[in-house]
């Protein structure tokens, strides 16, 4: 199992995604996904990882994959916007079904598996690739 | 304008908003070539053109569409800006004209009526990606369930928006929802969900189309108008920014900004115009769902934020309110040509300032406000005033 792209989130012991960002000491902001240089002051930033669990902001069901009539089969998703401790708002594919979510609930982070042409997505050596994804917290 | 010089809208075109195959060429030729009749100059008169256009692979570059208006030599510029587009083409043209580079300056927005997005194209969405875009009426879903939480607002506001812009858009020939009767609250709700809480006739309308305007120096302008017998229509305002931090900035997957983009755009817009929202008669915005048009109606100061919903439910953003929002149908019913949509926005308010809108006719419209988000993202509001 392999992040689908280096840079975002590495696969912890415990098998669930920690994710990276950007922390600028002088406007003590944390950024993601990682920055170059701070939004605010343009001075430098440190990588740090995120906490795994925060508090859901908003969310979404996406019925439809476009505008318009779907052509393909598509059985719909739950998206959200998803608040860390750190100050960092993540947007994200969240688990559950319509009516699981309520703005103010505890979430954690999840891996999300990625399939193509009804089949895992695997990279040249075979590996799975994966995602990140937000679920309601077992406590929820 | 501004530190800058004077520019006017001396002429203005548009293809009707369509999904019948019809080639960018012709799109573009009847946009252009109505703008340039309604301006009664020739494209010899013409000293640079903003093509906005978002090339579709395999189709011609923005910059030979203005070949069908003759080789002249002119300089042509492609521009692109996701939805806002046709927005930065005429502010180009805009720029050309207020610091001197240009006398007249066309502006041309086209949008295929096949591609990406389209049925017979490959989705541009669900493909994995970190730093993939939304689909559209996903992140508005999330705004819109935000504000159902924070404010109040209710499903039945939003269609109510969404019905109101199908009504205006029967009014005008050249929208792509034109409904044969008027359009309810409770149809809207009834349509196909697309990403909660929105339905599918409250999500822009697709297809492709053109707009044109022609801008021009005073000295031009007031000819053509003297000509024409038609007030002058003067650009008082163009702005565009990009976004700032805000706290809780969404920099992965979001397709606009934080709304508050809108705010800091509009007051830079009213002070280099002199004016303020009090000042404005009807205003077009990028409302490509209602939760869109219901915020930016307080992000442009029209109200205190958290009381759109109560100017949307007494009428006062419809025509024959206070303040008409989306008189053309907007995004939602006139359609959302992606490259021609902002130059619709000034085809639309600079007949409104002229008085020749016919049966969606602002009464004694004389300031109108023009606002575009592009994905990525960028806003920009732009002012005309008759005089």
């Amino acid at each position: 199992m392999k992040p689908f792209e280096a840079g975002y989130f590495e696969i912890a012991d415990d098998g669930r995604p920690r994710l990276w960002a950007s922390y600028s000491p002088e406007a003590d902001l944390y950024y993601f996904p990682q920055r170059k240089v701070c939004a605010v002051t343009l001075g430098p930033v440190e990588s740090r990882l995120l906490s795994g669990a925060g508090v859901l902001y908003s969310w979404t069901y996406v019925h439809e994959d476009r505008f318009g009539p779907s052509t393909g089969a598509f059985s719909g998703y739950g998206v959200g916007q998803i608040d860390l401790p750190e100050g960092v708002r993540i947007q994200a594919r969240i688990l559950g079904r319509l009516g699981d979510w309520a703005i103010g609930m505890p979430m954690e982070i999840d891996i999300l598996a990625l399939f193509q042409d009804g089949g895992p997505l695997v990279d040249a050596e075979g590996n799975e690739l994966v995602t990140f994804c937000f679920r309601p917290a077992d406590d929820a | 304008m501004g530190p800058f010089g004077e520019a006017y809208v001396i002429g203005v075109g548009m293809h009707p908003v369509t999904t019948q195959r019809t080639s960018v060429r012709e799109l573009a030729y009847v946009a252009g070539s109505l703008a340039l009749a309604d301006a009664a100059l020739g494209f010899d008169r013409v000293d640079c053109v903003y093509n906005g256009y978002r090339p579709v692979e395999g189709l011609i570059s923005g910059v030979a569409l203005a070949k069908e208006f003759g080789l002249t030599g002119v300089p042509v510029l492609q521009v692109e800006n996701a939805s806002a587009t046709g927005s930065v083409a005429f502010r180009e043209a805009v720029m050309a004209v207020a610091t001197g580079r240009a006398r007249v300056a066309m502006a041309l927005g086209v949008a295929a009526t096949a591609g990406p997005g389209f049925d017979d194209a490959p989705s541009p969405f669900g493909k994995p990606s970190m730093d993939g875009l939304l689909l559209p009426a996903g992140l508005f879903g999330m705004w819109a369930v935000r504000r159902m939480h924070d404010v109040g607002t209710t499903v039945e506001t939003y269609a109510a928006i969404a019905a109101k812009n199908w009504n205006h858009a029967r009014l005008n020939p050249t929208a792509k929802r034109r409904a044969a009767e008027a359009v309810t609250v409770e149809q809207v709700l009834a349509s196909t969900p697309i990403a909660h809480p929105h339905t599918a006739m409250m999500a822009a309308a697709r297809g492709g189309g053109g707009a044109c305007a022609i801008v021009a120096d005073a000295e031009t302008a007031r000819a053509v108008a003297a000509d024409q017998g038609r007030p002058l229509v003067e650009v008082v305002a163009s702005e565009l920014q990009s976004e700032r931090y805000v706290p809780g900035h969404v920099f992965a997957g979001a397709i606009v900004g934080p709304p508050e983009l809108t705010r800091v755009t509009a007051r830079a817009a009213y002070e280099q115009a002199g004016l303020g929202p009090e000042d404005l008669d009807l205003v077009q915005v990028h409302d490509a769902f209602p939760i869109e048009e219901l915020v930016y109606i307080e992000q442009l100061g029209i109200c205190a934020e958290g009381e759109a919903d109560l100017l949307v439910t007494a009428g006062e953003t419809a025509l024959g309110g206070r303040i008409p929002f989306s008189t053309d149908g907007g995004l939602i019913a006139r359609g959302h040509p992606i490259g021609a949509t902002g130059l619709a926005q000034v085809w639309e308010t600079t007949l409104q300032l002229r008085g020749e809108a016919g049966a969606r006719q602002v009464d004694g419209a004389r300031i109108g406000l023009l606002q575009m988000m592009g994905a990525g993202s960028v806003c920009s509001v732009q002012i005309l005033k008759r005089r």
